[in-house]
């Protein structure tokens, strides 16, 4: 552009910065209305998968299933959205995210009980939930989960926080009370990694060697809550507390 | 079929060492539970014992059908340098699967059809079905096409040990009979009498 010397070259510079600031702005109008139109194409297309499918998705398991694999695999959070309910929840009519992150757990906890005999550790069942949730799960806390558990506890599946002695938590999903010596071993069982054997118990919290050993036979036999294993190099026989150990699914 | 998924990642795993022309090799990959030293031992509560059951009955295959292991002994536990012991045995943790958990899991796994006693009448060894007879019969059957073996009598030692190693090189002869049998029974395969023994003929057809 030729720069003139006068006073109207003033006024030709105003101008023009005046039109590319107007230009840049259509701009960037355009490709703000084309995400719109784009996102508004996708929450249409989703909106009709949703309704077409919501039958399918609540009564066949098999395609729920699918459904849910699809989800995750594309990184979409089934539950999530820009309201509390998300689309998907709204389209479904599944109901509260609150109520969905509680189904979210009890797929957890059900699917790993016949392994720890449904007691599992937070920050196992955390983690367990993020995944299943996908890449945006992450901001499920433990806070969320512990409100969801609650929610949960009028159903009577004897969902509850269990908050062992060194501030530990652990999820217990069968309707079946600790008693305390449970407890006190599951607690022993946390700061040795899962491992634990009957002297433990003698030396750490001054039981008879026959109340402790009654104890963790209850916990194999019984529960489900301890594994086996007869190869210990220490004491031949040692007990394993499954929750308090780490598994791929 | 969840064990089936299971191994399918490991075969992911071979094919994409296979297609990168061997520039590098995955090896196995051992589950989690496998450092575990509770494993190594048969669980007394029976939904315990449920869950180990499926996951070492789960790992054998995986195992067997990636290193392409046809036969497991009870005895396979006991050596350190068999072709099992990565699998039955883990020395980090010194831990290894005792002769009677591993009696019991073969006779588990037999009843699930993932296996078979081999001989038969005995329970301490088994030939492993990481592919079931019913696949290993099309495995059989596109080979002898593929390989141009179609309408002339072939011997057993033929199919066992190719001189170009085939997905059955070393296949028992007793999965390999039973194989044929199915082939046989849609026409695509017929048992002969030959010289010093058994050998069989491959036809096209379709399988209907």
């Amino acid at each position: 552009m030729r720069r003139g010397v006068g006073l109207a070259a003033f006024d030709r510079q105003q101008q023009s910065n005046r039109s590319f600031a107007q230009l840049s702005s259509q701009l960037s109008q355009a490709q703000v209305d084309n995400l719109h139109a784009q996102l508004n194409q996708f929450r249409t297309a989703l909106a009709r998968f949703a309704t077409t499918h919501r039958d399918s998705i609540r009564k066949d398991a098999a395609f729920r299933h699918a459904f849910q694999q699809m989800c995750s695999s594309i990184g979409v959070d089934p539950l999530a959205g820009p309201r509390k309910g998300g689309w998907w929840a709204e389209m479904l009519g599944l109901g509260d995210w609150q109520y969905e992150l509680g189904v979210q757990i009890v797929d957890v906890c059900v699917s790993t009980r016949e392994r720890n005999g449904g007691l599992i550790e937070m920050d196992e069942l955390l983690r367990l939930v993020r995944k299943l949730r996908g890449v945006g799960g992450g901001q499920v806390t433990e806070e969320d989960v512990v409100r969801s558990i609650k929610t949960l506890q009028p159903l009577g599946g004897g969902y509850e926080v269990i908050v062992l002695s060194d501030s530990r938590k652990l999820v217990r999903s069968v309707p079946k009370e600790l008693d305390e010596d449970q407890a006190a071993i599951l607690a022993v069982a946390q700061q040795e990694g899962g491992r634990i054997v009957a002297d433990m118990l003698v030396a750490r919290k001054g039981w008879t060697h026959n109340r402790a050993k009654t104890a963790l036979d209850n916990m194999v036999l019984r529960d489900g809550l301890c594994w086996l294993d007869e190869q210990d190099e220490f004491s031949g026989t040692a007990y394993w507390v499954t929750s308090a150990m780490k598994w791929d699914v | 079929m969840k064990h089936l998924d299971f191994l399918e990642i490991y075969m992911l795993f071979f094919v994409k060492s296979e297609a990168a022309n061997k520039l590098y090799f995955i090896g196995f990959l051992l589950p989690s539970i496998h450092s575990a030293p509770p494993f190594f031992t048969q669980q007394p509560h029976p939904g315990t014992n449920a869950t180990a059951t499926e996951q070492w009955s789960t790992l054998i295959l995986a195992y067997a059908r990636y290193r392409k292991l046809f036969l497991l002994r009870v005895e396979d536990a006991e050596t350190a340098d068999g072709d099992w012991a990565e699998v039955l045995r883990n020395e980090r943790i010194n831990r290894k699967i005792l002769p009677s958990y591993l009696t019991t899991l073969l006779a588990a796994m037999v009843a699930k059809n993932l296996a078979v006693f081999e001989p038969a009448g005995q329970t301490r060894s088994v030939v492993l079905h990481w592919r079931l007879p019913d696949e290993w019969a099309e495995v059989l059957h596109t080979w002898a096409i593929s390989t141009g073996q179609l309408n002339t009598i072939m011997t057993f030692y033929e199919i066992t040990d190719p001189p170009v190693p085939s997905p059955l090189s070393n296949i028992p002869i007793s999965l390999l009979k039973k194989t044929i049998g199915i082939l046989a029974k849609t026409g695509r395969a017929q048992l002969i009498a030959v010289a010093d023994g058994e050998g069989v003929r491959f036809f096209q057809g379709t399988g209907r």
